[in-house]
């Protein structure tokens, strides 16, 4: 915390001879990841270690994410915060009436997957016809879920928190998984690719964004440019992080450590790896990370046919676009 | 050469057999001169045999004879081969020493 | 170099020979000795094993029992929700082992509408049992392991190992048996009694286990996540199967396959995060939960003792080897010292100096038996030279006197041939081949006058010098008388005379000499004891000419000889001999004799005297050869050619 207090003074110092506005001093916000520190927000540790934020103006803190903080529910108190989450999750938020708005589009491809057992008989999606089928929560069944009614498949769902346990075990014949998270759990868990099946949803017609960078309509209202110089410095952070890995994974596993989670660096390892497939980073600097209205309109009107939503919110309320154009 | 001697009445009979040449014949000198040194004089060769004798051999018997001679003593032959007979006669050795048939003969005188 | 090359080749030899055998049985030692120890381990670590995984089961198993008879319990017979109540807090307080129990039910199932119903007691950290009802907005205990996979697999089951939540960091496992209700013949679910154990216990017996130095025990859940390790870190983090990804090693990534599935057996492998490079692995399942006990030893430890030991044999090894070279050389040295000064002493003696003294060496060994018998032959050698040196000098003596005398011999023998000069009626040949050592022979022709011819062939009884000073004094002595015109018998009464005064050594020479009337053809001739000669009158067969008898010359200086008389005619031929010619040997030990003589002039008889002398020689020489000549051979021939 010292040096970042050091940092910043001498970035207020710089700040005052440069663009940045002399009398605000840098931007305070909190940010939490949507979920419990891993290689999946490698980007933002690194960006806030190596000083990406506090180099734009930014004094960011950084907490701690998982069960005991849900992005979505902090973010609903949250006056100067920002927060990731799944694109499903943030579009059920804002038809519920939570003013919230995506500043940035990070995961523009899904990573999602239905992993099946060849034993259970299981060769291509159509076999999952019929079977026991383990999905997690409300937000990460709905692309599966639309999976099975666009192709007519009749699955016994098995709702189950995101372990992998219950699939090792037979106890259901397919279950769904992130492909940088839960496949290589599964893995590590003394299974062979060779036995598996894995049907990549991005394969299937449902390649939907997921993560993305959100805060309040009023925080963006407050400064829009900060919120955006916010996503640009996360994005640095990422591309820091891809051509620096073993720095990243140290960063990585020392948020890991403190919070005392059961990974381990192999795991963290193909996480970052795979991320690599799943976030466009622009040429250089952090440009526009941005949503697309037809993923946005795919995404919303499946959460209405799901059920889930009784409207969808106007894409321009939803979106807000930080291109090259807003940052000051 | 074979070579024996041994004594018979008054007589000293020295048996000869084999060749008499310039190998064998110093030995058939020395052995009569050493039986002459014992005492013996009346010798009596008997040569029957005696196949062949060279002049080396007529040189010792001269030798013998003269050492007779000059002691008073005597020299006779007997019983010659045919070889030996002919060198006698041209040498003329007949009629230096006696020459007998056989050796009874010869011990008869 | 040579002494070198004995003690080296010995050393050489004696030590690759004792160091191979010292070799080939240490090796032979050592890896029956690494085997033994490894099968003691293999058979040690199989029995730690099995020991502490049926404490471990045996622990687990008298959990089970408790969840097990009350989901029994539940199947069996009507409750009501106040009952069931209580059930959690009996569980726990009766079973020390019992960290937590809960009796969840499938929602709807206890109460209608009422979604959750879990009551749930556990241990707090003063020891005191709280009792809480589980289930809220973000816990859904029905998507939970411990409800959901008892439910799904409908069997009772162990979770994997987690984290507890409220009381510190203890790492627990629940184990969940699933009960149901019987209605219209029909089982249907409903509910799940858990138990959680809290796992530092069974821990605590494990990473109690220690092998060697750094050798320990390890669990792992059946994902095969480390419950147990020395590090820490790994516990709960890592699974075999991540340190295998992280070592790149697809063994270590099979061997926990292995594991999980239950398998049971000793491996050898390298793994750095395991323990060492080089270690051993022994692993055994807890069948009844699905994980599996390891217990890793490093091999350098293991055979620490057999290194140990290893290195001290080595040492007294080389030690030993040292030791035997140094004897060693001693001994070649003792052999070798004796053999160069030995050898010394021979190339002195090889270059001649039989003088040189044989180094004293008195041992009774072999080398003192050498040096003796160098000795002896030294001595030897030098009176076998001094003799042959004699006996060389003798002989060469011999030869040179020998020499002299053929020179003597041959300086006297007149070298012309004819034709005589001048003289066409007669013709003669001489022929005189000198035995080796002078037999004395001589021949002898001159012209007296114009017209007489005086030939004489002589043969001293004698040999070597002396018998070729008396042939020559003969020679000069006929020579001498006939030229005074004397008869043949005269000459040989005379010559006779004078040979005998001072004759000690009775040498005596036998003569046939002639004169020979060139005008007439008359030919008066006398003999000395010599061979007859042979006579071939022409057109008539050869014969004997009769002799008159007569003795040596030189030994009766009062002996008479006779002059006969005989004509010849143009074409006879007279041929006179010694008796080199007719007591010429052959191999066989026979005489030429008369009768081949005879018959050799007879096949030549109508050939000039020249051609006859040659045939005759040529003859004897042919029939004696193989052997050495003993006397020599002397042939004249004398033929009247008259015109």
């Amino acid at each position: 915390m010292k040096t970042i207090a050091i940092a910043v003074v001498v970035l207020f110092t710089l700040a005052a001879l440069g663009n940045v506005n002399a009398d605000q001093g840098p931007i305070q916000f909190s940010f939490v990841p949507q979920w419990i520190p891993q290689a999946q927000f490698a980007g933002y540790y690194v960006a806030f270690e190596k000083g990406f934020y506090a180099k734009h103006g930014l004094d960011v803190k950084v907490l701690r994410g998982g069960p005991e903080r849900p992005s979505a529910e902090w973010l609903k108190t949250a006056d100067s915060g920002l927060a990731t989450m799944f694109l499903s999750t943030a579009i059920s938020e804002r038809a519920k009436g939570t003013r919230l708005v995506n500043i940035g589009q990070i995961l523009s491809k899904s990573s999602q997957l239905l992993i099946a057992k060849k034993s259970s008989g299981i060769s291509s999606w159509r076999d999952i016809n019929g079977k026991k089928a383990g999905l997690w929560g409300a937000e990460l069944s709905i692309m599966p879920m639309a999976l099975f009614r666009r192709y007519g498949l009749q699955v016994n769902v098995i709702p189950q928190t995101s372990t992998v346990n219950l699939f090792l075990r037979g106890g259901v014949d397919v279950v769904s998984a992130m492909w940088y998270n839960e496949y290589h759990t599964i893995l590590s868990a003394g299974v062979e690719p060779e036995d598996l099946v894995v049907f990549h949803l991005s394969d299937l017609g449902f390649n939907v964004p997921e993560d993305g960078i959100y805060c309040l309509e009023s925080t963006y209202n407050k400064d829009p440019a900060a919120c955006c110089r916010f996503v640009k410095a996360s994005l640095e952070g990422w591309r820091y992080a891809f051509e620096h890995e073993k720095e990243a994974l140290d960063i990585v596993m020392k948020y890991v450590n403190e919070a005392k989670i059961a990974t381990n660096r192999q795991h963290q390892k193909w996480m970052l790896e795979h991320m690599r497939e799943v976030i466009d980073l622009p040429e250089s600097g952090g440009g526009p990370a941005v949503l697309k209205e037809e993923d946005y309109l795919a995404v919303a009107s499946e959460l209405m046919v799901s059920g889930l939503i009784d409207n969808i919110p106007a894409f321009s309320d939803f979106s807000k676009n930080c291109d090259a154009g807003n940052e000051k | 050469m074979e070579l024996n001697g041994y004594k018979q009445e008054k007589y000293f009979i020295v048996k000869a057999g084999g060749r008499m040449d310039a190998i064998s014949a110093p030995e058939f000198e020395k052995s009569c001169l050493e039986w002459i040194q014992q005492g013996e004089t009346a010798l009596v060769v008997d040569l029957g045999g005696l196949e062949y004798m060279s002049s080396a051999g007529l040189r010792s018997i001269l030798v013998v004879g003269k050492k007779l001679k000059s002691i008073g003593g005597s020299l006779s032959f007997s019983s010659l081969t045919p070889n030996v007979a002919h060198v006698f006669s041209i040498s003329s050795f007949g009629t230096l020493f006696p020459v007998y048939d056989t050796l009874e003969k010869a011990l008869g005188n | 170099m040579r002494n070198r090359g004995l003690g080296f080749k010995l050393i050489l030899f004696t030590l690759s020979g004792t160091t191979a055998v010292f070799l080939s049985a240490f090796l032979y030692f050592y890896m029956s000795a690494k085997d033994v120890v490894k099968r003691y381990v293999v058979r040690a670590a199989q029995h730690l094993t099995h020991a502490t995984a049926y404490q471990i089961e045996s622990m687990l198993r008298g959990v089970e029992k408790v969840p097990t008879n009350y989901a029994a319990l539940l199947s069996a017979g009507n409750y009501e929700a106040e009952d069931i109540a209580t059930l959690p807090e009996r569980m726990v307080s009766a079973n020390p082992e019992i960290y937590g129990a809960a009796v969840a039910f499938e929602p709807g199932a206890m109460t209608a509408g009422n979604h959750y119903f879990a009551p749930y007691c556990y241990r707090k950290a003063d020891g005191c049992l709280a009792n809480v009802m589980l289930g809220h907005e973000s816990y859904h205990y029905f998507t939970m392991d411990w409800y959901q996979i008892p439910k799904e697999l409908n069997r009772a089951a162990w979770t994997e190992p987690y984290y507890d939540e409220g009381g510190g960091n203890m790492i627990m496992a629940s184990y969940s048996v699933p009960f149901y209700k019987e209605r219209q013949g029909e089982k249907r679910f409903q509910g799940v009694v858990g138990t959680d154990i809290a796992l530092f216990g069974l821990q605590e017996i494990v990473s109690s286990i220690r092998l060697y130095k750094s050798g320990y025990a390890f669990l792992i859940s059946r994902n095969g996540v480390f419950i147990t390790h020395p590090d820490s870190s790994l516990i709960m983090t890592n699974s075999i199967f991540s340190i295998a990804d992280e070592e790149n090693s697809s063994l270590l990534r099979s061997i926990g396959k292995d594991m999980i599935r239950g398998g049971e057996q000793m491996v050898a492998l390298q793994s750095g995060l395991l323990l060492t490079s080089k270690c051993l692995l022994y692993y055994a399942p807890l069948s009844s939960i699905g994980w599996s006990l390891g217990i890793v030893v490093s091999e350098d430890e293991l055979y620490e003792s057999v290194h140990q030991l290893g290195r001290a044999v080595i040492l007294i090894g080389l030690s030993g080897v040292f030791l035997m070279t140094i004897i060693v050389m001693v001994i070649a040295r003792h052999i070798t010292k004796p053999l160069k000064d030995l050898s010394a002493t021979t190339v002195e003696i090889a270059r001649g100096n039989l003088n040189a003294a044989l180094p004293d060496i008195h041992r009774d060994d072999e080398i003192g038996i050498l040096a003796r018998s160098f000795e002896e032959m030294r001595l030897a050698l030098k009176e076998y030279i001094k003799n042959l040196t004699a006996t060389t000098a003798a002989k060469e003596r011999i030869e040179s006197e020998l020499k002299i005398a053929r020179n003597i011999q041959m300086s006297f023998l007149p070298k012309a041939f004819p034709p005589l000069p001048g003289k066409k009626s007669m013709e003669i040949a001489a022929r005189l081949e000198p035995a080796r050592e002078i037999g004395g022979d001589l021949y002898d022709y001159s012209l007296i006058d114009r017209n007489h011819l005086f030939f004489a062939v002589g043969d001293v009884s004698d040999k070597g010098i002396p018998a070729a000073l008396f042939m020559a004094v003969t020679k000069t002595l006929l020579k001498g008388i006939a030229e005074t015109g004397m008869d043949p018998s005269e000459i040989l009464r005379r010559c006779n005379v004078e040979l005998c005064g001072e004759n000690d050594s009775m040498m005596f020479v036998t003569v046939f000499c002639a004169i020979l009337d060139l005008r007439t053809g008359r030919l008066k001739y006398s003999n000395a004891g010599h061979e007859h000669p042979i006579i071939i009158r022409r057109g008539a067969l050869p014969e004997y000419l009769q002799v008159p008898d007569g003795f040596f010359l030189g030994v009766e200086e009062e002996s008479r000889y006779q002059t006969m008389e005989t004509q010849l005619r143009p074409g006879d031929k007279l041929i006179v001999y010694t008796d080199g010619v007719t007591e010429a040997m052959n191999a066989a030990g026979e005489l030429y004799s008369h009768a081949n003589l005879m018959k050799t002039i007879l096949s030549c008889s109508s050939l000039s005297v020249e051609e006859i002398a040659a045939e005759i020689l040529g003859s004897v020489k042919q029939y004696s050869s193989g052997v050495s000549q003993a006397d020599d051979i002397t042939v004249l021939a004398v033929s009247l050619t008259g015109t």
